[in-house]
């Protein structure tokens, strides 16, 4: 690691031409992936990214640089590549104060777990799939596992570390009968170390994943059609993230670009909608102690009851839109520039229980498990995959039914919620967007969509 | 950095065989937002991959942190990954080609172009789109310059380079009509700096803009569709898993037992050529080393045999075909043959349908093993056997296996996308549509 004070005098040197905010961020992150397909372990890969970046800021104007070659010298001549774009006079960074403590609470560190240690967790897994159905013609249990560790200094006096965790069971299956062969999948992560396979109950995870890839095999290609839909708990909540979250990104919002611009302390959903953005929820995946800019994460307030309350905002959006940064400054690694970015993202639990839901629904469509979905903020369409579906009969689930996309528009979706029951749940993905691929959690409990439209192959029945 | 020392190291620690595969990329992005830089980035990383075999175990180490304690902790997890290992499959280290393709070696060096030249491209190609009829801004501008170097040394005694070198820009145009609002945008990838079209990039994006304004749903219903190169080419990169050796051999791909069969109509070639001239990229060999050659995957219809890494090639018992790249097993240039029909013919039977020109969400709406997929798209209607208006908002549903038997025609604009897939635009008899 470079010394203190030589990144002190570093900072100082990036400010010298007339820029007025300097950062380094320097990264050493271990990934392992362990997988089992079948019986056998197939793969053990381990990879480090390893570097660090370089951001020089004037006004809104922004330079920056990274490079693997983590050293003085190297970051010198980067530093001042990069502060030849702007001119003035030279300021003085404030010294570096103190790192803050971090708050993990990691029983056993990947780093202390060999391979074959993890490979004997997820073999039993794979068995527990490939045993399930003679259907079942291949199982797959994986863990990805990842270290990072990051410093972010500033010439605002910012100097902190973080430690972050991650750990994620894959487990997939897949079934084939005589008409086509379908896939199923989970993938719960934490930020947490070896101790996932105490913390999350993996054998039912295991069963559920092989009945969901059986179920798909008789189930009938959804026909295309606009009609209600109940959204299951956890991973359900891909639909705010995606027609919600981010266009409330302060990427999306300094620009004008969002359907959410300009429209703070109004009405944006029904009153049934309140939301957050939590980035300190104890061992959740999406969690970090410290955001890529050094500052501590919050607990963001979104939507309270329909009406919007704040944005995600980080240190340079936040500049341009007069705004404090809410914590919410993310990046993949060195080889991105922070911006800001989601954390564990939800809709609150509501008063309805999620039997009521079904029964009150005459028709309608009630997608148990999700996939994931993609938005462009700039004109509020977003799209999501449904999974595992089932249609709701006069308020009973029927048959089950597959192929299913919802698509929808950010800006009138969250005034068709009616119906949030009581049961929040998080679901875990990876979130890609201009700073990179994030770990993130999506959340809500069941909901009720009034009307969306859906589409798929099938044909009338 | 010493390659050789590193292998002689490893195979001290007991390794079998090494491959040290370093790439090293150095680049320059500028992106412009209302004719000013807001933001500039450069970069010099090198990543290496070890690929080692222990006690006949075969696996790899990807890393950034090339300090010598680092290479000796790489070379350190490499064995234990290797010992934890169970499968029993080859595991092979390539001591090369009897030759390989020439490619044009003479690379376009893009830091000699002054920034000036650069920032003048990004600021003239916003200015020509802004102040546009329905242009509300220019979300951003981006210029991307990357220069690739990639060596590859093992201790069977190869040591292959290869380079590359590109450039590309676009602008993101905003548009708005009536309070629809719709984003466009033209990627021009070039190979030399002369070579990037200010007036036709931003015209492109124009058209594409204005096309897509005003756009309706339409009845759901089953219609014959029509897609453009690219979106067909984006919706054919979702599938190219299905032809990997690896898939067949872990049962992933219902394309495992149909070798030499018909998957597809009589009129449909797919062909991975990593040399083809109008890709981006030529390929002379893949990341194992193994020289690249035309290969075709669906001829005639019919389905020849799977791409192959070193591993897959000996488990199939073929010759290995050079499709390994970042670990994975995948094409070079993947392209369907076009046909001499032009767009105009192609779409002039029919009468009611839907030309696709926009797909999104294609990362989850396409399950690969089933062939399914399902995804938000947008376009225009066909009207007696013309393009009409607009349409957005929209979900088009089928099975990949379905369509390559329900395709009616192939047009003669073949298009090779930024990804290496190339297609011309493709008539398909029926397909479901999602929308009102």
């Amino acid at each position: 690691m470079i010394d203190k004070k030589v990144l002190n005098t570093l900072l100082d040197e990036g400010l010298e031409t007339g820029a007025d905010f300097c950062e380094i961020f320097i990264e050493n992150t271990l990934q392992n992936v362990v997988r089992v397909t079948g019986q056998e372990v197939t793969q053990t890969d381990t990879n480090n990214v390893y570097g660090a970046g370089v951001r020089i800021i004037q006004n809104t104007d922004e330079v920056y640089g990274f490079t693997n070659q983590v050293n003085e010298p190297s970051l010198r001549k980067l530093i001042h590549d990069l502060r030849s774009s702007f001119s003035g006079p030279a300021l003085k960074a404030t010294p570096l104060g103190e790192a803050k403590p971090l708050r993990n609470q990691i029983k056993r560190p990947m780093r202390e777990v060999t391979t074959k240690e993890k490979a004997d967790k997820l073999l039993p897994l794979a068995k527990i799939i490939g045993d399930f159905d003679q259907k079942i013609i291949q199982s797959i249990a994986q863990l990805i596992d990842w270290e990072q560790n990051i410093l972010v200094v500033n010439s605002k006096g910012v100097y902190q570390n973080d430690e972050r965790h991650y750990a994620r069971v894959v487990l997939m299956a897949v079934a084939k009968d005589e008409n086509s062969m379908q896939q199923a999948y989970e993938g719960p992560g934490r930020s947490t170390g070896f101790e996932i396979f105490d913390e999350i109950d993996l054998i039912p995870l295991a069963k559920e994943t092989a009945q969901s890839a059986i179920t798909l095999l008789t189930a009938d290609d959804i026909e295309s059609q606009v009609m209600p839909v109940v959204l299951h708990n956890g991973f359900g909540g891909v639909i705010f993230h995606e027609a919600c979250g981010h266009p409330l990104e302060a990427t999306a919002i300094a620009k004008g670009l969002s359907p959410f611009v300009g429209k703070i302390g109004e009405k944006i959903g029904s009153d049934v909608v309140t939301a957050y953005d939590d980035g300190d929820v104890p061992g959740a995946w999406g969690r970090l102690n410290f955001d890529d800019e050094g500052k501590q994460t919050q607990k963001n307030l979104l939507i309270e009851n329909g009406i919007l309350k704040g944005y995600l905002v980080d240190y340079r959006n936040g500049k341009k839109m007069g705004a404090e940064s809410t914590g919410s400054s993310r990046r993949q690694s060195y080889k991105f520039s922070p911006t800001s970015r989601m954390n564990t993202t939800y809709i609150a639990a509501g008063k309805d229980k999620y039997e009521d839901i079904i029964k009150d629904t005459k028709y309608g469509l009630f997608a148990k498990k999700m996939g994931g979905g993609s938005v462009q903020p700039a004109t509020g369409e977003f799209n999501f995959a449904v999974q595992e579906g089932y249609m709701i009969e006069n308020g009973k689930l029927t048959r089950p039914v597959r192929g299913a996309t919802l698509i929808g528009h950010g800006s009138d979706v969250l005034f068709k919620i009616d119906r949030v029951a009581d049961n929040l749940d998080l679901g875990q993905g990876m979130c890609g967007s201009i700073s990179g691929s994030i770990p993130t959690d999506v959340g809500q409990p069941t909901i009720r969509v009034t009307s969306m439209t859906v589409g798929g192959s099938g044909v009338k029945k | 950095m010493n390659h050789q020392s590193w292998i002689d190291k490893g195979i001290q620690k007991g390794l079998e065989d090494l491959q040290v595969y370093a790439s090293r990329d150095k680049s320059l992005k500028l992106s412009m937002y209302q004719g000013r830089i807001d933001q500039y980035v450069q970069s010099d990383v090198e990543k290496v991959t070890l690929r080692g075999i222990y006690k006949d175990k075969i696996t790899s180490v990807n890393f950034e942190n090339t300090t010598e304690t680092s290479i000796d902790e790489m070379l350190d997890r490499l064995i234990q990954n290797a010992s934890a290992l169970t499968a029993v499959e080859p595991a092979m280290i390539y001591a090369g080609s009897e030759s390989y393709p020439e490619v044009n070696t003479r690379l376009f060096d893009f830091t000699q172009v002054p920034a000036e030249k650069k920032i003048k491209l990004v600021t003239d190609l916003e200015a020509k789109i802004l102040n546009q009829k329905f242009v509300k801004q220019v979300q951003t501008t981006i210029y991307q310059e990357t220069a690739n170097t990639t060596t590859i040394v093992n201790s069977k005694g190869l040591n292959l380079t290869r380079s590359s070198s590109f450039a590309y820009a676009y602008a993101v145009g905003v548009f708005e009509k009536d309070e629809d609002i719709k984003t466009a945008y033209e990627i021009e990838l070039v190979k030399s700096f002369d070579a990037f079209n200010v007036d036709e990039m931003a015209q492109k994006t124009l058209e594409k803009g204005w096309a897509k304004l005003g756009g309706t749903s339409v009845a759901s219903k089953a219609y014959p569709v029509v897609f453009s190169n690219e979106m067909f080419g984006n919706l054919l990169a979702a599938f190219t898993s299905l032809f990997s050796g690896e898939s067949a051999y872990r049962n992933l791909t219902p394309l495992k037992d149909k070798v030499n069969q018909s998957i597809a109509i009589e009129g449909f070639d797919l062909i991975d050529d990593p040399l083809h001239k109008d890709a981006y990229f030529q390929v002379p060999f893949d990341d194992e080393g193994v020289a690249a050659f035309e290969m075709p995957l669906i001829e005639k219809g019919v389905f020849k045999g799977f791409m192959h890494d070193l591993k897959t090639a000996a488990i199939f018992n073929e010759k290995p075909n050079g499709h390994s790249f970042s670990g994975r097993i995948s094409p070079s240039n993947l392209y369907v043959r076009p046909s001499k029909t032009s767009f105009e013919e192609l779409i002039s039977p029919i009468k009611e349908g839907i030309y696709i020109t926009e797909l999104a969400g294609i990362h989850s709406g396409v399950k690969a093993v089933s062939g399914e997929f399902s995804l938000q798209a947008g376009g225009f209607k066909i009207v007696n056997g013309e393009v009409g208006t607009p349409v957005k908002m929209i979900v088009l549903s089928g099975n990949f296996f379905t369509l390559l038997n329900t395709i009616e025609g192939l047009g003669s604009d073949l298009k090779f996308g930024l990804n290496g897939i190339g297609s011309p635009s493709v008539y398909v008899a029926s397909l479901a549509i999602g929308g009102e």
